[in-house]
């Protein structure tokens, strides 16, 4: 039995194919699916998202979404979604570094929640460059 | 021969015809009379006949590059659409759940950031343009329905700010101090989930942080390839259903989608627009949330609002690429049109020149017997 897993961006699919477990971080916590699930449906926090294929993890970095579990199939919405594999670890480095020196030169709520956004999203980067064995 | 001293700068019809190619005085044979070969409809075009050769030359292959201009923004539209069609599952998931939920919730009352409702005492208007010019009339197009728009905005005694996007808003608005731009955004040629999330992001903080009370959205929406519509969009306050408000308050439901088609008819290329009524599943499978529903709908919003976002800067650059096409073709015809007409000048001339000779030699050998 495997999960059909479906993950959206606005501008394209980013996977779509089977896999056995995945585990997802949502706002309250992470999560872990495996076949024959209860239909959830979870708002999906800004996070790495780990797959399973056979025995092989993969890491994908999520912002912010939705998530739908039914029926063994995935479906995850989110404004943008890397592969693990896909991020060059300098530069995700690089902007980790200039979204800290953002946060600390905010000004107003305005820019402290959008420093804080993106401060949050290149720390994902970073996580999702790891692999796990 | 017959080389005026003075050049034909005694005539002033063909002075400003002369500027604008040579800066330059250049001997033009008059005929003895002083004709002015004139063509059919234009203004007397009267000059040298390498002048006319280097003139046709220039205008061909200014047409070549017309041409390739209007291929190139054929081909673009090709792949604006193919955007479109991989934007669609998001959309269509996104519509589906939306009303799943709100099915699930209809008796609560929802109070979400993105929907809260305030009196406007200011509104920050999206101004979306394009990037390159050579498009006919369509960045002024969208740029005067924006002055409209403030207009009516400083009529009604609310304040406002803009935000730019492309840069030939940013080049119009930054010569304009007076108007207040909170940001310039750049979009690149094709325009993908991140700008659409930096500009989606910015408004969402702007809104929520309750500096502004209102967000519109301008841009060009495609009727047709000869037709575009600059309009005023509400982006927020959202309503919870998901609908898609304009100014004037005629909502569409989310679930109708409209979308154009690169095709073919009677052998020329036009572009259909087509409404699609998104399928919504009667049967929604109970599902349990893993948080509060109003949690999910929070989550949810901003997703939608991101789409929202990025389907009017899809739509705005197909928009651009249909205006370049017609221009450019026009610019086509144009130049056909001007060639045709300078070589018939051009043969004029010559033979004109012609004659004179053989005249010439004629009236000599006459006088010598």
């Amino acid at each position: 039995m495997t999960l059909n897993l479906c993950v959206l961006t606005p501008n394209r699919i980013v996977w779509d194919s089977e896999v056995k477990e995945i585990i997802l971080s949502t706002n309250s916590g992470q999560i872990g699916i495996l076949p024959d699930h209860a239909p959830i449906a979870t708002a999906v926090d800004i996070g790495v998202l780990k797959i399973r294929l056979k025995d092989q993890w993969l890491t994908m970095a999520l912002m912010d979404g939705f998530a739908r579990i039914v029926n063994n199939e995935i479906t995850i919405l989110v404004k943008d979604a890397e592969k693990g594999s896909d991020i060059d670890p300098q530069e995700a480095q690089q902007t980790l570094e200039i979204a800290e020196a953002n946060l600390q030169k905010a000004e107003g709520k305005m820019q402290a929640i959008e420093a804080n956004l993106a401060l949050r999203r290149a720390r994902t980067r970073v996580e999702a460059i790891n692999p796990i064995s | 021969m017959w080389v005026s001293s003075k050049g034909s700068f005694s005539d002033p019809s063909s002075l400003s015809f002369r500027s604008s190619i040579t800066p330059y005085q250049l001997p033009c044979p008059n005929s003895g009379t002083g004709n002015h070969s004139r063509s059919s409809s234009v203004t007397p075009i009267h000059c040298g006949l390498r002048e006319l050769k280097t003139r046709i030359g220039s205008v061909k292959n200014t047409q070549k590059i017309t041409e390739a201009m209007k291929l190139v923004a054929a081909a673009k539209v090709r792949r604006a659409q193919e955007a479109v069609l991989s934007g669609r599952p998001f959309y269509e998931t996104l519509v589906e759940v939306l009303y799943n939920i709100n099915e699930q919730i209809q008796d609560e009352d929802i109070d979400l950031p993105l929907t809260k409702i305030r009196p406007v005492k200011k509104v920050a208007l999206v101004v979306v343009t394009g990037e390159r010019g050579l498009c006919g009339g369509f960045n002024n197009a969208i740029i005067r329905k924006a002055e409209a728009r403030i207009e009516e905005l400083k009529d009604l005694g609310v304040d406002y700010t803009l935000v730019s996007v492309g840069k030939k808003g940013n080049a119009y608005f930054l010569r304009r101090p007076y108007i207040p731009v909170d940001r310039y955004v750049e979009a690149g040629s094709l325009p993908t989930a991140k700008e659409a999330q930096e500009i989606s992001d910015h408004v969402y903080s702007m809104f929520v942080s309750e500096e502004v009370d209102k967000v519109e959205l301008l841009y060009t929406k495609f009727v047709s390839l000869v037709k575009s519509d600059p309009i005023v969009h509400t982006l927020l306050p959202l309503s919870p259903r998901g609908e898609i408000c304009d100014v004037n308050g005629n909502c569409v439901d989310a679930a109708e989608d409209e979308f154009f088609r690169l095709t073919t008819k009677d052998g020329k290329l036009t572009v259909e627009r087509d409404v699609v009524r998104i399928e919504i599943e009667k049967f929604s499978p109970i599902f349990k949330f893993e948080q509060d529903p109003v949690e999910i709908l929070d989550a949810l919003l901003p997703l939608y609002l991101n789409s929202q976002v990025l389907k009017a800067l899809q739509e705005s650059l197909a928009s651009e690429l249909a205006a370049r096409m017609s221009a450019m073709s026009n610019a086509t015809d144009n130049a056909a049109e001007l060639t045709r007409n300078l070589s018939i000048v051009y043969n004029r001339e010559r033979q004109a020149k012609i004659t004179g000779e053989i005249l010439e030699v004629v009236s000599g050998a006459n006088a010598l017997t």
